[in-house]
């Protein structure tokens, strides 16, 4: 039943894809084979998939208190300029101190920026939908000033608008040897993400903060007759929220750039949300949701290259399979026709 | 730092050019909240709405059927929404951030495929200026609305219009009634699926008149992407703005004033130091935080926002 | 989940079943029917172009780019493709994947990829690249010449020195509409490429009329025409006539504002004067379209040659595009000679801005 909704999809994309001028199938082809072929694109869609595992997570276990995090993009940001500002600026430090202090240095800044989100809604009440949109937008532009002509610019960075190196100590490995997958880039990023998951799970739902954060989300009123106040629970789900998504920007520059550019990151705020609910706001769920995404933004990139499909055609035909599976549409179409039933007895 | 650069016609008037299409989304996402549906998809509406209503003007040389097109095309797009969010009954954020994904990236592949090389053409049929010849002649309000386009005067009117709709009249109350409280709305008759249809429509044609205004009225052309966000700066103004038309108008002209403000200070010095032209971008949306925070404090959705609705008995 | 889980389960199937047992990377490759064939038939060039994330409809240089790729695949009847990175993560894997499947020349759009191309091309020796507009740069950020990379560069100051000239003339005689003796240029962002257009046009005006006003701002966007139009109306309510737009689909609102208020307009990277016409009165030309070509032509006659290669006035890898008649004789000639003089080495146009906004 669900693997007909993604066919649905696929065939409403091929159609697109023929009006283009190309071939659906070899179209297909490359995209799962750009996606899970072999070992080397598997860790190539593993590298997509961990920032969105991150700031998916971010989103999730605001969505778990209530809270509509629209910001993780910026929270990302804001972590990834203080990894990157922390690991150049100590640089020379080895790595068992470096490392930890861009880790906090990361996890903190984006808790830290969010957490103002939560204050302002905690205190005065403004929505978290505002102050986060708001965010997204004010910290690209810091960001510029930072890295065009502001304190973080690199004396030589050729034009190209980016931070000074992060130290060695602080850079992530790579974890695969390269005679096991040749020029594999997957780097210990993915044991953070892992161990951010059962940190998501664990804080969630066996610890008792976990469990007010969660009664807030089901019902302020009755968890403020319960003695849980909604507003500091406000404050902590955002900074927890931010904490994740500073990860995620630590983890691109760490592992990924080894300095903070301008500009990076497009969207991965945007998409956590699709993958937050997706994957119904839990672990399994986002790590798999983000997967989806991660699938898609590597093997688009290969049907690009072989297939001739242009960029946009991969973004509708993501859009598409998106809709249909949060729609549930076949499956929610069938379920009606069959008259009154259960509808959580499919999927 | 003038007060001219501050408070001079020049930044008034352009305040009222950038806050337009912010208020029509907003106006959209009001009527859309209101009824209990959440349309996340505004800013695909308004894309939609500035290329097709591009295509149209080019292939028909009339602003009219221009703007008629570009607001069908934002019909249509909320009509996907309003499907999968009323009648299918999924996840009104989700659905609203794929239909976003997708009208990105049709649009885009339509312009390429259609304008590719040599973009869309000069001389496109345009929605023209408003000249109010005894107005403009007044000093200082001239210079701000002596000259506005003939769609920042529609806004105004659809912003007093829907205002007045939505809080005088009958069928508004049974509008606002089926988004705060649908099991009783239903009980005393009102159809509930049905006004929640006609409240999405309207949402994805007022976003997409946004849409329309940015491509005919001001860029007279259309670029990927051209919208920015508006979509979704117009879904905070809602908020900003309580969910009420004027308000949402407001919460545009503050947004507004902070975009036009980042443009006349660009130059401008604080004593002897030059603030950075980036930083300068960031007013708009510090202004927005601050207001809401120091004038506008908690804003309550109506209560079914989001909810998808079950009918009794099927 | 259980979807999500199937839809995975289904791609690695399928993946599996069509492509099991490849070694890393070389997913269905093109040139595998070429080399198949016995006939020693000669197995076409592919070239590879990889966009920075502008996307290819960004009205600058990665459409240029784009072109010159059209182009040399036609009159050379090459194979080519281009990948539109999403994102600057993308930019080291889409090279890689045209690396890979051993394209013979991968060209990199932009200089935010200096140094995914500098790995890349590190790890692929066997393969030539370019870089438009940049260099390879190591991981520590300095310029590292690679044997196997071509940096494409262009002196975009030059470009801008020459519509600067022909914009002096007509402010300096009060031509047309440019009745306030002052003229005007809007960047995207402020970063160096952008910022050498404006600083020739500065250094020409300074030269030519050194009593015209000169003023400068930034959309700080690339995309946004509403703002392009504020920061062209904002700067013609100072008085400026003549807008020179750099910034890419925002600068069409740039060169909107000017049609809107009847003054005139410079275009930049292409040549824009049928954007609006009567209004844009000549265009800034960067040939990136010519930089792809050439080099691809290069490559297929193997006389690809790695290291600096400048893009100047000198080999029309830069220049003026077509005048609007409102652009009097006087003013084309004075461009003419200016031309002239940068190709002798007699004007050096400068690099950095003279008016600051």
């Amino acid at each position: 039943m669900p693997i007909v909704s993604v066919l649905f999809a696929l065939a409403v994309g091929a159609i697109f894809i023929l009006a283009s001028g190309h071939d659906p199938i070899s179209a297909y082809i490359d995209l799962f084979r750009g996606a899970f072929g072999t070992p080397y694109d598997i860790t190539e869609t593993l590298i997509q998939t961990i920032p969105l595992i991150l700031a998916g997570l971010s989103v999730a276990v605001a969505f778990r208190t209530g809270l509509f995090n629209i910001g993780a993009e910026s929270q990302l940001l804001v972590g990834a300029v203080a990894a990157g500002a922390v690991g150049a600026r100590f640089g020379f430090l080895p790595g068992p101190i470096l490392f930890p202090m861009v880790l906090v240095a990361g996890i903190g800044a984006g808790a830290a920026w969010a957490a103002i989100a939560g204050y302002l809604k905690a205190a005065r009440g403004v929505n978290e939908v505002i102050t986060t949109i708001m965010q997204n937008y004010i910290v690209v532009f810091v960001i510029h000033w930072l890295l065009q002509n502001g304190p973080m610019t690199a004396p030589n960075a050729l034009g190209t608008p980016a931070s000074a190196p992060i130290g060695d100590g602080a850079v992530l490995p790579i974890i695969i040897p390269n005679e096991l997958v040749p020029l594999t880039r997957l780097h210990a990023g993915i044991f953070l993400a892992i161990l951010a998951v059962v940190v998501f799970w664990f804080v969630l739902w066996r610890t008792p903060l976990g469990y007010e954060l969660r009664a807030v989300g089901l019902g302020p009123r009755a968890a403020a007759q319960a003695g849980i106040d909604p507003r500091s629970r406000t404050v902590i789900a955002m900074a927890i929220a931010g904490g994740f998504a500073g990860l995620a920007g630590m983890i691109q520059v760490t592992g990924v750039f080894h300095r903070v550019f301008d500009g990076f990151s497009a969207g991965y705020g945007f998409d956590a949300i699709a993958v937050a609910l997706l994957g119904k706001n839990s672990p399994i769920g986002v790590v798999l949701a983000a997967l989806l995404f991660g699938a898609f933004a590597r093997g688009g990139s290969i049907m690009q290259a072989n297939a001739g499909v242009s960029a946009q055609l991969v973004s509708v035909i993501e859009a598409i399979v998106l809709f249909v599976i949060a729609a549930e549409l076949i499956v929610r179409i069938i379920a009606r026709r069959r008259g009154p039933k259960p509808l959580e007895a499919i999927a | 730092m003038t007060w001219e650069q501050l408070i001079g016609a020049g930044v008034l008037a352009a305040m009222l050019r950038l806050a337009t299409p912010i208020a029509l989304a907003a106006l959209g996402g009001v009527i859309a909240e209101r009824s209990g549906v959440v349309n996340i998809a505004l800013e695909g509406c308004m894309l939609v709405g500035a290329f097709f209503g591009v295509v149209a003007a080019d292939r028909t040389h009339s602003v009219v059927v221009a703007l008629v097109v570009a607001m069908a095309a934002g019909v249509v797009l909320a009509g996907v929404h309003a499907v999968a969010a009323i009648h299918l009954r999924s996840d009104q954020i989700v659905s609203g951030m794929a239909l976003n994904i997708l009208a990105l990236g049709l649009t885009s592949f339509l312009d390429y495929q259609f304008y590719g090389s040599t973009g869309t053409p000069a001389d496109l049929a345009a929605v023209p200026d408003v000249e109010i010849a005894p107005l403009a002649a007044v000093p200082f309000i001239g210079d701000v609305i002596g000259h506005q386009n003939a769609i920042v005067w529609l806004t105004v009117v659809l912003v007093v219009l829907i205002q007045v709709f939505l809080f005088r009249t009958v069928p508004g109350l049974r509008l606002r009634a089926v988004g705060e409280h649908p099991r009783a709305a239903e009980t005393v008759g009102i159809a509930v699926r049905r006004t929640r249809y006609w409240a999405v429509l309207a949402s994805g044609l007022l976003a997409a008149l946004g849409g329309a205004y940015l491509s005919l009225s001001v860029a007279h052309s259309f670029t990927d992407g051209m919208t920015g966000g508006r979509g979704f700066i117009g879904l905070a103004a809602m908020i900003f703005g309580r969910w009420t038309p004027i308000g949402a108008l407001v919460a545009s002209l503050v947004f507004g004033y902070g975009t036009a403000l980042s443009f006349s200070l660009q130059g401008a010095s604080i004593g002897d130091v030059r603030v950075p032209v980036q930083l300068l971008s960031t007013l708009p949306y510090v202004l927005t935080i601050l207001a809401v925070a120091g004038f506008v404090g908690r804003s309550r959705a109506p209560a079914a926002d989001g909810i998808p609705y079950e009918t009794e008995g099927h | 989940m259980k979807r999500v889980f199937a839809f995975l389960v289904l791609a690695a199937t399928v993946a599996a079943a069509c492509g099991g047992g490849n070694t890393a990377g070389t997913t269905s490759s093109p040139t595998a029917a070429a080399s198949a064939s016995p006939a020693p038939t000669a197995k076409p060039i592919q070239v590879g172009l990889v966009t920075d994330v502008g996307g290819l409809n960004d009205k600058s240089f990665n459409q240029a780019a784009n072109t010159g790729r059209l182009n040399a695949e036609k009159d050379f009847g090459l194979k080519t493709s281009v990948i539109e990175s999403k994102k600057q993560e993308d930019y080291v894997p889409n090279l890689t994947t045209f690396a890979q499947q051993n394209y013979d020349l991968v060209i990199a759009v932009g200089f935010l990829m200096q140094n995914a191309a500098w790995k890349v091309a590190k790890q692929f020796p066997n393969v030539k690249f370019a870089i438009i507009d940049g260099a390879p740069a190591n991981d520590a950020g300095n310029t590292e010449n690679l044997p196997n990379v071509a940096n494409l560069f262009f002196k975009e100051q030059e470009a801008g020195y020459l519509v600067g000239v022909v914009a002096a003339t007509m402010a300096k005689n009060k031509v047309g509409k440019a009745t306030h003796n002052t003229v005007c240029s809007m960047g995207g962002i402020p970063i160096p490429p952008v910022d050498r257009y404006m600083a020739g046009y500065q250094d020409a005006i300074k030269t030519v009329s050194p009593t015209t006003t000169i003023l400068i701002g930034y959309s700080n966007d690339f995309v946004d025409q509403q703002k392009g139009k504020e920061v062209g109306l904002n700067q013609i309510s100072k008085g400026c006539d003549i807008l020179f737009q750099v910034a890419g689909g925002s600068g069409l609102g740039y060169i909107a504002a000017a049609k809107e208020k009847g003054v005139y307009a410079i275009g930049v990277d292409v040549d824009q004067i049928d954007v609006a016409p009567g209004t844009v009165i000549t265009s800034a030309i960067k040939r990136v379209d010519k930089a792809v070509y050439d080099t691809s032509k290069a490559v297929k006659d193997g006389t690809f040659k790695a290291g600096d290669s400048s893009f100047n006035a000198t080999n029309d890898g830069v220049g003026y595009g077509k005048l609007d008649p409102v652009v009097p004789a006087d003013a084309k000639a004075a461009t003419d000679k200016a031309l002239a003089d940068i190709k002798s080495g007699a004007i050096k146009p400068k690099t950095d801005l003279t008016v600051k906004p």
